[in-house]
């Protein structure tokens, strides 16, 4: 089965990009860019506001690569499916929830917090957001392979487990007290379709080889600067 | 597609450090869900939950450690090329409470990659590693990834590990949620009024049916499908009409490639809570039609174990194959309309040939399986 990506999105420390307008894609260094709904969503969304960081995050890359792929507006709920790899997922949420709980014994734990200390809870906002019913989660690789995301989502579309799989990586930055070395703050997802003929606007046909790369139109590559690298057409 | 089979499964729960001391006491009715003795409960809704008896942390402070020891201990051999899966919601998270609490920690063990090594020292595993997190049907899914790498041909030999803990963090948000029961939760009944947490841990070996012969590896059952769907509905509260586990077990039908009235029986989800259980029901009705198909739930006996539940459902799903019977579905009284003739406090003889096993999650997610027995060849 040939895969083909029609849409990527992301938010790194470079700024929000999209693929389809041939944005650059870099990981950029220094704080995340303010993600504000006006920026990523057409009509009120007051949900957006209230999420965890790491949820808002997820979301918005989400969010960029489906508008990418023409696929944000539904009326429908679709067969989609996501996978996000994550290295440190809601740890900032886990922390700031956990708070709540040590300051007064449990009396006070925050249930809005709460239900957002599980990495997979943005896939549900995702899937609310934009009518998903196709299987979703989150994953945990070893060492932060961070383009695992895409082997994982390929696997998906052979699998048959969905006709499109949304796949990326989402991580915030290491808490400030609990410092864990590597790892790119932000989020990028691509829309995966499986298809022998490339659907119009795509950006590329994509596989995964034997090796543990990712080959975009035949170029391979081991991480999201070479990915980015091979649709740019520099070597 | 290849034929999937399970050579190996392991499991800790509450009523035991062996799968077979589990089936016992679970065939028998006890309930493993007892005063809470790990942290202060006057602040919380519930002051019960199921505990895997004297866990206490092992090397590093983490039960975990523990808890994977346990489940573990005395496994079969793993090949070393097996894909490895683990599936937990928060692993480690006692160390997060200990590091909050001023205590100083190695904040590497904060992240699920540090379990999957510990797995890998002790089982000698070095094919690729990944945490399935899909909420509390982590399992499930993580069950079905590798049953659909071995069925495509990616791989001959996948070894699922799931595990979650009993934690104050986990324990005070359900409370906060007003999830919990106020006592020993009651799934399927009518008055049941929330769920009991629990903390187990299981491990099952997948393989490539031709791979587990030659090997002369004995074949527990088969995984004949496995399917997983979204609700689209809300983060927390599963959809009423069960849409996201009608497609789930739609899928799970579509890949063992057999019609919904082949099930013999169901292990449920069956968290005790008021709108799970009614979606169940609902969703169950939705796929069965008027048929009474025989179903249960663990969860009134190991409480509810989240990341691990499908592991170790699916495990006693083994012991439910091999004997024709569905453990009790402890705290019943009085069945939920619409289970009546389906559940029962006592353990139901079944058929025994096709068992589908349930869990849904947080996120909406929902995830099957489809086991089958192992006929005489």
């Amino acid at each position: 089965m040939k895969i083909h990506v029609t849409g990527i999105g992301w938010v790194t420390a470079a700024g929000i990009g999209r693929g389809r307008r041939r944005d650059l894609f870099a990981w950029g260094t220094g704080e995340l860019p303010a993600l504000s709904r006006r920026e990523l969503f057409s009509d009120p969304y007051p949900r957006f506001g209230r999420l965890d960081d790491f949820s808002r995050l997820g979301l918005a890359g989400i969010a960029l690569a489906l508008a990418d792929a023409g696929l944000d507006a539904w009326q429908q709920k679709r067969p989609i499916g996501i996978v996000a790899e994550t290295r440190l997922g809601c740890l900032a949420t886990d922390i700031a929830y956990f708070d709540t709980v040590v300051s007064d014994g449990g009396a006070l734990a925050s249930p809005n917090l709460f239900a957002y200390t599980l990495s997979n809870t943005f896939l549900g906002e995702a899937a609310i957001r934009f009518g998903l019913t196709g299987p979703a989660f989150v994953a945990n690789s070893e060492g932060g392979r961070e383009i695992e995301c895409l082997r994982l989502g390929i696997d998906s579309l052979r699998y048959g487990d969905c006709p499109i799989m949304v796949t990326g990586r989402c991580d915030l930055a290491p808490p400030r007290n609990i410092p864990i070395p590597d790892g790119h703050a932000g989020a990028i997802f691509l829309v995966l379709v499986g298809g022998e003929e490339p659907p119009p606007g795509s950006c590329g046909e994509i596989a995964w080889d034997s090796r543990g790369f990712a080959t975009l139109d035949g170029v391979a590559a081991s991480s999201w600067e070479e990915l980015a690298a091979a649709r740019s057409g520099v070597r | 597609m290849k034929d999937v089979v399970i050579c190996a499964a392991s499991a800790v729960t509450a009523l035991g450090d062996s799968l077979g001391e589990s089936w016992a006491r679970l065939l028998r009715g006890e309930c493993g869900i007892r005063p809470l003795e790990r942290f202060e409960t006057s602040g919380y809704f519930s002051k019960v939950a199921a505990c895997v008896p004297d866990l206490e942390p092992g090397r590093g402070g983490s039960r975990l450690t523990t808890l994977l020891e346990r489940t573990l201990g005395g496994f079969a051999e793993v090949p070393p090329e097996s894909l490895l899966f683990l599936a937990t919601t928060k692993g480690e998270i006692d160390l997060l409470e200990l590091e909050r609490r001023g205590a100083e920690i190695d904040p590497r063990r904060l992240l699920s990659e540090t379990v999957l090594g510990e797995i890998r020292r002790r089982t000698g595993v070095k094919g690729p590693g990944v945490n399935v997190n899909a909420a509390c049907a982590s399992a499930t899914l993580a069950l079905g990834r590798g049953a659909a790498a071995i069925a495509c041909g990616d791989a001959d030999a996948a070894l699922v590990v799931c595990c979650d803990l009993v934690s104050e963090f986990v324990f005070s948000g359900f409370s906060a949620l007003k999830a919990l029961s106020s006592d020993r939760c009651r799934p399927f009944d009518a008055g049941r009024d929330g769920l009991s947490l629990g903390e187990g841990g299981a491990a099952l070996l997948l393989m490539e049916r031709s791979r587990a012969d030659r090997e002369g590896r004995p074949v527990l059952c088969r995984l004949l499908g496995w399917g997983a769907a979204g609700d689209a509905h809300h983060i927390t509260a599963p959809a009423r009409d069960g849409c996201g586990l009608i497609l789930a077990v739609k899928r799970a039908l579509q890949v063992a490639g057999i019609e919904a009235q082949r099930v013999d029986g169901i292990s449920a989800h069956g968290t005790g809570t008021v709108f799970n259980d009614l979606m169940e029901l609902t969703a169950f009705r939705t796929l069965f039609g008027d048929r009474k198909v025989p179903l249960h739930s663990v969860k009134g006996a190991l409480g509810h174990t989240l990341g691990a539940a499908g592991g170790i459902e699916a495990a006693l799903a083994i012991r439910s194959l091999e004997s024709g019977l569905l453990p009790p579905t402890v705290g019943l009284r009085h069945p939920e309309p619409g289970g009546e003739g389906c559940v029962s406090a006592e353990a139901l003889t079944f058929p025994g040939r096709i068992l589908l096993s349930t869990n849904s999650g947080f996120g909406g997610i929902n995830g099957a399986l489809l086991l089958s027995r192992e006929e005489a060849r």
